[in-house]
């Protein structure tokens, strides 16, 4: 009986959820891929600097746990559209019905990579061979990185990796306790701060110097939505890109907004990380592509990692079908 | 003059060990100049509690304190009656039993996540997963003192000609307030784990996430910080179950103190 009054509410609750979606037109629940801080900068720029206002639309600021959390979560009506790594939407979609759909990139070069010390010896992807580095558990650079080795011409065994929860690389790295972390390459300020206190310095060896190309954070819109209200999406994904330019413009100025919104965080260092993510989104793809493009071509190679990484047959997922360019503005 | 003596150390004596403790934490840190990202020295967990805003503080407290009582109201308000419903019916005992140690048996923190995608943003699934987490201690104490009733004193109120329900409330009830009540106090500890758990998972601000926040920027003084008050929440809630049991019970409590 219990049990199944407790289902009841379940449902109820969850129902009273996504028809309260449905209902508010011009609200859009936001979702970060993961917790506050300057990669994330952009929406909460938009939303400090009215631009989304002025579009008549209220933006709800919600934070996931991971780009896969993010899918899963506008799949079910958790949220209205947010922001994750393509390759993780491409992952879900090729195994699964998944009613969420990429509608925006934002960049257009992978941001995972390697984080050593300067003057430990290590210049290139050969050198790991033998060490040890840190990652966090549910990284999905995990599934990605014995790939990038191989594609190196090294075992995937040749580095041995340690997983640990994402709060405990950086201690561990300082202490040298391992060589290196994997990390997106956004978390390098504050890798920088902490090592600084350990008198080191930190040097990155981007994946994507190594041959992983493709897609990274891309903008994800719930399909409910997007049928729903296609055209709330394309006024949306035209203010963000105004935000994104924005914030590129002026890193400090993103930062200074997340702050405004999220007191805890400390804006300079969230400028750094702006200003490091936009290297991701300011790339020679971007400008010949335009802000925001999907192009055939690379679309097809961030697919062709994922299927590599997961052992999933190539025709499993058309990566066509991962995104829409209906909306990106021109 | 001895004997006074005495008995001011021996009440001072819990509070002379933390403050003995805390200096000797402080001065190994300092000492073996452990930095402070691996474990930091008490002052300098004091010194980063300052450096938050109160309003910060207050935002995030606030954000579990509510989600813990809302949760754990829910789990005395059902765990009690539900209690009452099993001590007396064999039949719902032996329906319902097995399924509440089911749910007690299921990891909550694995199903968190679940819990958390079916019931959308907000409130409602952090109570939920405070409430799976406390309300079983409720139950199964409950029940465990409504039937250490002598049933000589059942026995005597049937032959009486009591209803049922007045025995349930004048003498099964009053038999099971002190176990009752040692629920409450285990449960509202845990209220306080449960709200962590669940803005571990998904939450924009409360303690738990304010901790995984802080040590995502590498401030682990911060994020001890948020510990000591997690924990001094904690304990003045434990402690208000205790009062409330002293004010309203006190024959209940056993005679001496532990």
């Amino acid at each position: 009986m219990k049990v199944r009054a407790l289902r009841s509410i379940l449902f109820a609750l969850g129902v009273s959820t996504l028809t309260a979606g449905a209902q508010a037109a011009d609200k859009i629940r936001w979702l970060n891929d993961w917790l506050p801080a300057g990669d994330k900068a952009v929406i909460y720029l938009g939303v400090q600097e009215g631009l989304f206002k002025d579009a008549g639309i209220e933006v709800e600021i919600m934070t996931g746990r991971g780009s896969s959390d993010v899918v899963t979560k506008l799949g079910t009506g958790a949220g209205d559209m947010g922001s994750g790594g393509l390759s993780a939407l491409m992952q879900a979609k090729a195994g699964a019905e998944v009613p969420v759909t990429a509608v925006m990139s934002i960049y257009t070069r992978q941001p995972d990579a390697v984080f050593v010390a300067e003057g430990a010896g290590i210049d290139d992807l050969k050198d790991l061979q033998d060490k040890t580095l840190a990652t966090a558990t549910f990284s999905a650079s995990n599934v990605t990185w014995p790939l990038v080795l191989e594609a190196n011409g090294m075992t995937p065994d040749a580095v041995k990796v340690l997983k640990v929860d994402p709060g405990a690389m950086g201690p561990m790295f300082a202490t040298g306790r391992v060589d290196g972390t994997i990390n997106w390459i956004t978390k390098l300020p504050a890798f920088q701060a902490l090592a600084k206190d350990a008198g080191k310095t930190v040097k990155v060896l981007p994946w994507s110097e190594y041959g992983f190309n493709g897609y990274g954070l891309s903008m994800f819109a719930s399909d409910r939505l997007i049928e729903e209200n296609p055209a709330l999406v394309k006024k949306f994904v035209a203010v963000y890109k105004q935000a994104l330019e924005m914030a590129v413009a002026d890193p400090a100025k993103a930062g200074a907004a997340l702050k405004a919104m999220v007191p805890d965080i400390d804006a300079d260092i969230a400028a750094e990380e702006f200003a490091v993510s936009a290297q991701l989104i300011d790339t020679d793809i971007a400008k010949q592509d335009g802000l925001g493009a999907f192009e055939p071509e690379l679309l097809k190679e961030t697919w062709a990692w994922v299927a590599k990484a997961q052992n999933l047959p190539a025709d499993a997922l058309d990566p066509e079908d991962a995104v829409t360019r209906a909306f990106i503005p021109e | 003059m001895r004997r006074t003596l005495l008995s001011a150390l021996d009440r001072g004596a819990p509070l002379i060990a933390a403050l003995l403790l805390l200096l000797i934490w402080e001065a190994a840190c300092r000492l073996l100049t452990v930095p402070s990202y691996l474990l930091p020295t008490p002052s300098a967990i004091v010194q980063s509690a300052f450096q938050v805003p109160l309003s910060s503080w207050l935002d995030h407290t606030w954000a579990t304190l509510r989600v813990s009582l809302q949760g754990y109201a829910l789990a005395v308000l059902i765990g009690i009656p539900l209690a009452v419903a099993l001590a007396n019916s064999r039949l719902l005992s032996r329906a319902l039993y097995p399924q509440l140690v089911i749910i007690q048996s299921t990891p909550i923190v694995a199903v968190a996540p679940i819990i958390v995608v079916v019931l959308g943003a907000g409130d409602a699934p952090r109570v939920v997963i405070t409430f799976l987490i406390t309300f079983f201690p409720i139950v199964v104490s409950t029940v465990t003192g409504l039937l250490a009733t002598p049933p000589a004193m059942m026995e005597l109120s049937r032959s009486l000609g009591a209803g049922r329900l007045r025995a349930v409330r004048d003498i099964q009830l009053p038999f099971a307030v002190p176990y009752i009540f040692s629920a409450l106090r285990i449960s509202v500890t845990l209220a306080i784990i449960g709200a962590v758990v669940a803005e571990f998972v998904a939450a924009e601000n409360g303690l738990g996430f304010f901790i995984a926040f802080s040590t995502s920027f590498f401030k682990v003084p911060q994020a001890f910080a948020a510990l000591v008050v997690l924990v001094s929440l904690s304990l003045a809630l434990f402690q208000l179950v205790a009062l409330t049991q002293r004010l309203l019970f006190p024959w209940s409590l056993p005679k001496t103190e532990p």
